[in-house]
């Protein structure tokens, strides 16, 4: 490992006034994205890239970075004041944060979830560090039949992002793919779908398509909804300063429990697709099985706040490993972290494992850095996050509505995007408002041309026996078992349902 | 298919992606062989799902019709539908503004019309006093105009209307 190379990364960040003054920047933004219910880290990357257009690449990927990593952070405040989540993997925080709040504890509740926050992300970075060495062998050992088919298992995993509908998931993630091809056809140069437009020789640009589909809807529907964003009640509860502290203390007095959630979290946050929610529950329920007293949670138990908290930071540092080295996303918000990167002019990849190693480190110091300053910073402005629960969703729209237009514009400089833009938003806000899960559709778009790309070439060498390849074979293993695990996860679902409605009717 | 149910907007969404992919799909048919090989590969699939969506989607609306026919006309029913009447019309509302502000952006550029827009929708479009929608539209303006403009040194679009006028 270079050790050295490791520290001078870290130095690219503390040497540089421009990314320190990101790294400040970015911490409470991060931080108001995930404490405003509704918001979120997605539609925080994507109203932020205006901001960090034709900035230095390496300081508008620490800013983006930096944030993204510290939403949860935030999110944890209104889940725990008000039992309204601020992003969707806070909400197992409610279980045990809301009763704590309610006895009285809600200093102490936050100040666990803050402590658990930092040490997660710091834990997270680490997992990253330790296992870059292993990992680089294994990225540069991959050839075009084995990307082929990571693309294909990355696209399997719509099915894990496809909310209550399978089918409906894998149509947007189809329709996110069929997107992809449009461009000059890398192979022949015929343009297809380009409907003569030369904007669209190069293809859809990844930002537009990500804010029409995210950022345009949720306006639409925070409008609809009447502009109530947070449902929080007009009073939140008082705490002390001592009871924060005393709150961090608990994550170092059950620090076998922090350790073990921190690990589980960035191992989950490797497996594209399974997402925030899926560590921050399973995490949850580590903590409840591996509990002494498990009869205490529900009603107020610390623990029950570190585990989901620690789990939601530190999956950050996990998911950045599949997506900067295999292109493939660990999460819908790093598949939009990536579309950033590539407009910044940094190209996630195999090459990063031989070129980019650099960029990788300083950006891991970038998210470990990030989760410790926002404790600090949450430390010395506690009071003021609590009252943004409180911000009227009507007064957001306007402004994220033009910097989305404006995002939008920038990307690549063309008018045209405001048009594809708009209509994109309509088809966004309809795929919600009738529930078909909208993540696959950016995962289908990123994963397109790698899969086609990957084909063709794997063809070209090998022809169709590529996929009787060592590395192919486990590959197509991995396919199969993530598809037999969705199907049985449905079976068990729905005989459970079953099995609710008969005991319903014999009660 | 009755007229009633592809107006169900579930159906209607089902019958736009079905629409999407069988566009696409038939498009990719002229493209040459190596071109129109993943298309085809994607757009086939897609089809015979979007197509079983639409009708899934539409043996659910009919039900549902079926049974909104035969039950009477409660007040818990009728509260219901001026629910559903209120948000189409919010949702028209936003619709409108989102237009107003893609076409103000497209014609007129972001410096001009983005604290136009935003004075508009706080004022008229969500009834905020005058001095929010004045605080806001100025906000907005320093931010574009200053920040984006003359602090990042970033020239933003200028609209449609003053590239023609003014070249």
């Amino acid at each position: 490992m270079d050790v050295g190379g490791i520290f001078e990364s870290l130095w690219t960040i503390l040497g540089s006034s421009q990314n320190l003054l990101m790294l400040f920047i970015a911490v409470p933004v991060g931080m108001f994205f995930g404490a405003i219910p509704g918001l979120g880290g997605k539609l925080g990357i994507v109203l932020c890239i205006p901001f960090v257009f034709g900035m230095d690449p390496m300081a508008g990927a620490i800013f983006l970075l930096a944030m993204h990593s510290v939403v949860h952070t935030g999110g944890s405040i209104p889940s725990i004041l008000f039992g309204v989540p601020g992003t969707g993997p806070d909400a197992a925080t409610i279980v045990d944060g809301l009763p704590m709040t309610r006895k009285g504890e809600a200093g102490r509740a936050l100040g666990a979830s803050l402590g658990a926050s930092g040490v997660g992300g710091v834990i997270g970075g680490l997992f990253l560090l330790a296992i870059l060495p292993l990992l680089r062998p294994v990225v540069l050992a991959f050839s075009p039949a084995e990307f082929f088919l990571l693309a294909i298992f990355g696209i399997t995993f719509i099915a894990m992002l496809s909310g209550d509908s399978l089918s409906k998931g894998l149509m947007v993630g189809l329709l996110g793919l069929m997107m992809a091809f449009i461009s000059l056809d890398p192979h022949t140069g015929t343009p297809r779908y380009t409907f003569g437009q030369l904007f669209l020789w190069d293809g859809v640009d990844i930002i537009t398509a990500v804010l029409g589909i995210f950022a345009i809807p949720e306006m639409i529907a925070l409008g609809v909804s009447g502009g109530a964003m947070s449902m929080v009640g007009k009073t939140g509860a008082k705490y002390g300063m001592g009871q924060v502290i005393d709150g961090i203390f608990d994550v170092f007095r059950h620090w076998g429990l922090t350790l073990r959630t921190s690990i589980i979290g960035a191992f989950i946050g490797m497996i594209p697709g399974l997402g925030g929610d899926a560590a921050s529950w399973i995490c949850y329920g580590h903590a409840v099985q591996s509990s002494k007293t498990p009869e205490r949670f529900g009603k107020g138990a610390v623990e029950g706040v570190i585990a989901p908290e620690t789990a939601n930071n530190s999956k950050e540092g996990g998911s950045l490993l599949p997506t900067l080295f295999f292109a493939v996303p660990g999460s819908s918000g790093m598949a939009i972290l990536l579309g950033a990167f590539v407009m910044l002019g940094i190209q996630p990849g195999p090459a990063m494992a031989l070129t980019g190693m650099g960029t990788v480190w300083t950006l891991i110091w970038a998210l470990m850095l990030a989760n410790v300053l926002a404790v600090f910073m949450f430390l010395a402005m506690a009071p003021a996050f609590g009252y943004l629960s409180y911000v009227r969703g009507s007064l957001l729209i306007p402004f994220v509505l033009t910097l989305t237009y404006l995002g939008s514009f920038l990307s690549h400089r063309a008018w045209e995007n405001l048009v594809l833009l708009t209509v994109l938003g309509v088809l966004g806000y309809f795929l919600k408002k009738y529930n078909w899960s909208r993540p696959p559709f950016v995962i289908g778009l990123i994963l397109g041309p790698i899969a086609e790309d990957s084909f063709h070439k794997a063809m070209a060498l090998w022809g169709p026996s590529f996929l009787l390849r060592p590395g192919a074979m486990i590959m197509i293993g991995l396919i199969v078992v993530s598809v037999t695990f969705y199907i049985w996860r449905t079976v068990k679902a729905n005989n459970k349902k079953g099995e609710g409605h008969v005991a319903q009717a014999h009660g | 298919m009755s007229l009633r149910l592809m107006v169900d907007g579930r159906v209607l969404t089902a019958l736009v992606m079905l629409a999407i992919f069988v566009a696409a799909t038939t498009m990719a048919l002229g493209f040459p062989e190596k071109a129109r090989l993943m298309p085809l590969m994607v757009g086939v699939p897609a089809c015979v799902l979007a197509f079983i969506q639409v009708i899934l989607e539409a043996r659910k609306a009919g039900q549902e019709l079926k049974g909104a026919d035969q039950a009477e006309s409660t007040d818990e029913s009728e509260a219901h539908k001026a629910l559903l009447l209120g948000d189409r019309h919010e949702e028209i509302n936003m619709f409108f503004w989102m237009f107003m502000f893609f076409l103000g952006f497209l014609f007129f550029g972001f410096v001009y019309a983005a604290p136009v827009l935003v004075l508009g929708f706080l004022r008229y479009g969500k009834s905020e006093s005058w001095k929010t929608a004045i605080y806001g539209a100025i906000g907005t303006g320093v931010v574009l105009y200053g920040l984006f403009e003359h602090a990042f040194e970033i020239p933003l679009f200028e609209g449609l209307l003053v590239e023609w006028f003014f070249g």
